[in-house]
């Protein structure tokens, strides 16, 4: 143990006076002010919150990954290259716990810089009613759609696959399916059609009604209030790009049987952008149930779509800023312990250059890979490249997903990240993937020749 | 276990990447070397000796055959904890200064903080980079980079010491004094493997040698044996006169051998100590590596006698000197020996006129009794060594003399 501490403790200076990790922190410690001061948004307080915390939590993330990655390539190449390794593996101490070492190094360096640039960036948000001077209303605001973490609820799908088969029993019928969806597979036509159908669910025409229910809506706080948050997509875009629109929520079994009002809300909202409409808790009722009713004003005179992704959602107070905060950053602390072991492994075979770069090619690659597996599966797997395709998928899955799990996701609409997300990632990156690259580090290193060059 | 270090067919080829074999580093090497024992590997570049010690060390694995080392292997933590090893370079980082360098290298062996702290200074103190200690290591020049080196390597006073070129780049005064310190390990039942190709190092400490040629053993034997001129007799005398050497001469002619006669001359070593002191005597003042003589206070602990290497320098020991002769006739008592200071060292080495001679492991028989030395008290040892060596030095020294004369009756040793 003691000499795991001393190889950890030589790597922390390693880094520190090589000037390694000094270039980033320089960075992040230029950039980030100047961020807090010049980020505007939308020109709201809250506008320059999300904006901040976005991009700074953004730019924190990138750098300390980067810093990650570089460190630990380097910190072992480094030892291997200049032959110090000669004088330390030759001492008590076995090539295992020389790794650990090497990697605790790592992630006490990271892991210090991680606390205290997301501490700075909590700083900074925290106490920028104090210098930013918002109003209340502003600062009403910002307490109920940023300095919060609340819990978002999606209607859930409605079962459409009756419809689906309807539809292509149709096509095939007329033949008309050969035309429409020439050279795809049956499943991607049904994904197609059941698309098709679930937006067709989520449009109203000028002057329809539309209803979903959720259920399960818990508040923390009885007194305090739920948020609408809504997109919306028309046909026709009208010349203001406003759209007026009649809402209503609250208990609709109860509403119909006419023992209960529901709470209105008329609005004019511009297209393509998020919106939220408070309501009072006391909406929900006592079984959890919410029903929000949207109606297309005639005014608008084209039909009006609300996304299937993100169209719309229930949003309620469920957990404070500061605990969401705090694992937003554990999320990026996992990250940087598979970053850590993937770049230890890297160096345990690859000379500084090869290993840096293979490392940077993963680490971009998981940066998207959610994107790219999504693609994948957009691809028709009969062309001619089969097998091409499920090589490179099965390596793309074994990426990390990094864009699955992004901070500021959750940060910038104050969404709560569950201690049971955390949980996933942790489980996944940290106790799968890493742990899977610290085997395979350690067992290279342990059956290799030291004393051999790699050139 | 008799053997420190035991090879057993050891053969390391190195292949290139299609695996094909393309160099015999190592062919076929069965070296054993005893307990106690300073070895000398020697050959020139690239005969197979740093490519034996890695494999020694498990650097690099055998292609055929194995070794062992203390009983064991070298990647063991238990077999590890004994052995110091000083690469063909000193392959330091940089960015650490001299102490903290060592203290990483202390806290690898697991040395508790006190152990650590009393034995780098007292490295320190040895190597002569006391005065740059909190100087990163990168700004050495190479010779002051090998004195950390050997440093690192006694941190742990190992039982077996593996030195790789150590005196590369060291000044003669540094070269001198790792040979010294050789020879102080060995009697403390250490055991030195030496791997070189200045044959003038290895032929002062080493009892055995072996010579590599092409991953191959060409000689191994005793130093002694391997270089006596059995056929060849030496007299060294002190100047006689010119018919004295005529009835020598005579005689020698008698027994039908021939004669030569010359004043022998100074080692170009004496000479440059010689030098060096001379300017320390004048106090100039050096960026570098102080040139000390001392030896780390922790690897004499056991030494017999704090005066053995001054008796062993200042002895005019002939050629001849069988080297058996046990370490048993000096009495001082061993607890004195740990604070003492080698100063005397340095002063005895320019006075000696006579060359350095191949120390064995024991003492020699003919080692005649030294000049009375006066034991100096404990806080003077770590002392800067200038100051000691300086006029200053003499003066106090003279004082020592005087309070020592007082102090001979209780202490008994004077």
């Amino acid at each position: 143990m003691r000499s795991i501490w001393a190889v950890a403790v030589n790597t922390v200076k390693q880094a520190l006076r090589m000037k390694i990790a000094l270039i980033f922190i320089l960075l992040l410690a230029v950039l980030l002010p100047i961020m807090a001061l010049t980020g505007t948004g939308d020109n709201t307080f809250k506008g320059r919150l999300q904006t901040f915390v976005s991009y700074g939590l953004s730019l924190t993330n990138l750098l300390l990954c980067l810093l990650t990655l570089i460190v630990s390539v380097f910190t072992l190449t480094s030892d291997i290259e200049h032959r110090q390794i000669y004088t330390v593996i030759t001492k008590p101490i076995r090539r295992s716990q020389f790794i650990f070492g090497k990697l605790l190094g790592v992630l006490l360096l990271s892991g210090a810089l991680l606390v205290l640039f997301s501490g700075v960036i909590y700083g900074i948000v925290v106490y920028a009613p104090n210098y930013l001077h918002p109003s209340q209303s502003e600062l009403a605001q910002a307490n109920n759609e940023f300095y919060t973490a609340r819990k978002a609820l999606s209607p859930p799908d409605p079962d459409v696959s009756k419809e689906v088969a309807e539809a292509r029993n149709r096509l095939t019928k007329s033949g008309d399916i050969d035309q429409i969806y020439a050279g795809m597979s049956s499943a991607e036509i049904d994904e197609q059609l059941t698309n098709l159908r679930r937006v067709a669910g989520r449009t109203a025409d000028v002057g329809q009604e539309l209803i979903w229910e959720f259920e399960n809506v818990r508040p923390s706080d009885p007194n305090g209030s739920l948020f609408i948050r809504f997109k919306i997509e028309v046909a026709v875009t009208p010349p203001d790009a406003q759209i007026y629109s009649r809402w209503a929520v609250g208990d609709y079994r109860r509403y119909v049987a006419g023992t209960a009002p529901m709470y209105p809300f008329q609005r004019k909202d511009p297209v393509k952008s998020f919106r939220e409409i408070e309501i009072p808790a006391a909406a929900v009722a006592d079984d959890g149930y919410l029903a929000v009713v949207f109606l297309n004003e005639p005014l608008n005179d084209t039909p009006v779509t609300f996304p299937l992704a993100d169209g719309i959602k229930v949003l309620y107070k469920a957990d404070t800023f500061t605990a969401n905060f705090i694992r937003a950053v554990l999320i990026i602390a996992c990250r940087q312990i598979f970053l850590a072991c993937l770049g230890i492994f890297g160096a345990t075979f690859l000379s500084l250059p090869v290993a840096l770069l293979l490392c940077i090619a993963v680490f971009f690659t998981a940066n998207v890979s959610a994107f790219v597996i999504e693609s994948f599966d957009y691809i028709n797997s009969e062309s001619t490249f089969f097998i091409y395709l499920y090589t490179i998928k099965l390596f793309v899955s074994l990426m990390p997903q990094f864009d699955k799990y992004s901070p500021s996701q959750y940060l910038v609409p104050a969404e709560l990240l569950s201690w049971s997300t955390l949980g996933w990632v942790v489980f996944y990156l940290v106790c799968i993937k890493s742990m899977l690259l610290l085997i395979l580090a350690l067992t290279v290193f342990s059956f290799r020749e030291l004393a051999r060059i790699i050139i | 276990m008799e053997y420190a270090v035991e090879t057993f067919s050891l053969t390391k080829i190195f292949s290139d990447w299609w695996g094909r074999h393309k160099v015999y580093a190592v062919d076929d090497l069965n070296l054993k070397i005893k307990r106690n024992e300073v070895f000398g590997l020697l050959g020139p570049n690239g005969s197979g000796k740093t490519t034996t010690i890695k494999v020694l060390l498990g650097l690099l694995h055998p292609t055929k055959g194995r070794s062992l080392c203390l009983g064991g292997h070298a990647t063991d933590p238990k077999i590890s904890a004994r052995i110091g090893f000083l690469p063909e370079e000193s392959y330091l980082y940089k960015y650490l200064n001299a102490r903290e360098t060592l203290d990483f290298y202390g806290r690898l062996f697991g040395l508790d903080r006190d152990v650590r702290k009393t034995r780098i200074e007292a490295l320190l103190d040895m190597v002569g980079l006391k005065a740059v200690a909190n100087r990163a290591v990168g700004t050495f020049s190479k010779g002051m980079a090998r004195r950390i080196g050997l440093a690192q390597a006694l941190i742990n006073d190992p039982d077996l010491l593996i030195l790789d070129e150590p005196t590369t780049g060291l000044d003669p005064i540094g070269t001198r004094q790792i040979k010294d310190l050789i020879i102080k390990l060995a009697q403390r039942g250490k055991t030195v493997l030496l791997c070189s190709h200045l044959l003038a190092d290895v032929e002062d400490v080493c009892d055995r040698i072996a010579i590599l040629y092409g991953g191959k053993v060409q000689a191994n034997g005793k130093v002694a044996e391997l270089l006596q001129q059995t056929d060849k007799r030496q007299i060294i005398t002190d100047a006689i006169s010119d018919e004295a050497i005529e009835k020598i001469k005579r005689i020698v002619h008698a027994e039908n051998a021939e004669c030569e006669v010359s004043s022998p001359m100074n080692k170009l070593e004496t000479f440059f100590i010689n030098t060096v002191v001379a300017a320390q005597r004048s106090s100039k003042q050096t960026s570098g590596a102080v040139s000390t003589t001392k030896i780390g206070n922790f690897l004499t602990v056991e030494s017999v006698s704090r005066n053995i290497l001054d008796k062993l320098v200042a002895t005019p020991v002939s050629q001849e000197t069988p080297a058996e002769s046990p370490a048993t006739e000096d009495t001082t008592p061993a607890k004195i020996a740990e604070t003492q200071p080698d100063n005397q060292l340095l002063r005895d080495l320019t006075e000696s006129t006579t060359p350095m001679q191949p120390v064995p492991t024991g003492l020699n028989a003919e080692t005649q009794p030294v000049q009375t030395d006066v034991p100096t008290p404990p806080d003077q040892v770590k002392e800067d060594v200038l100051d000691q060596l300086t006029g200053r030095a003499k003066a106090q020294s003279e004082k020592h003399e005087e309070k020592d004369d007082a102090k001979a009756g209780e202490s008994g040793d004077a």
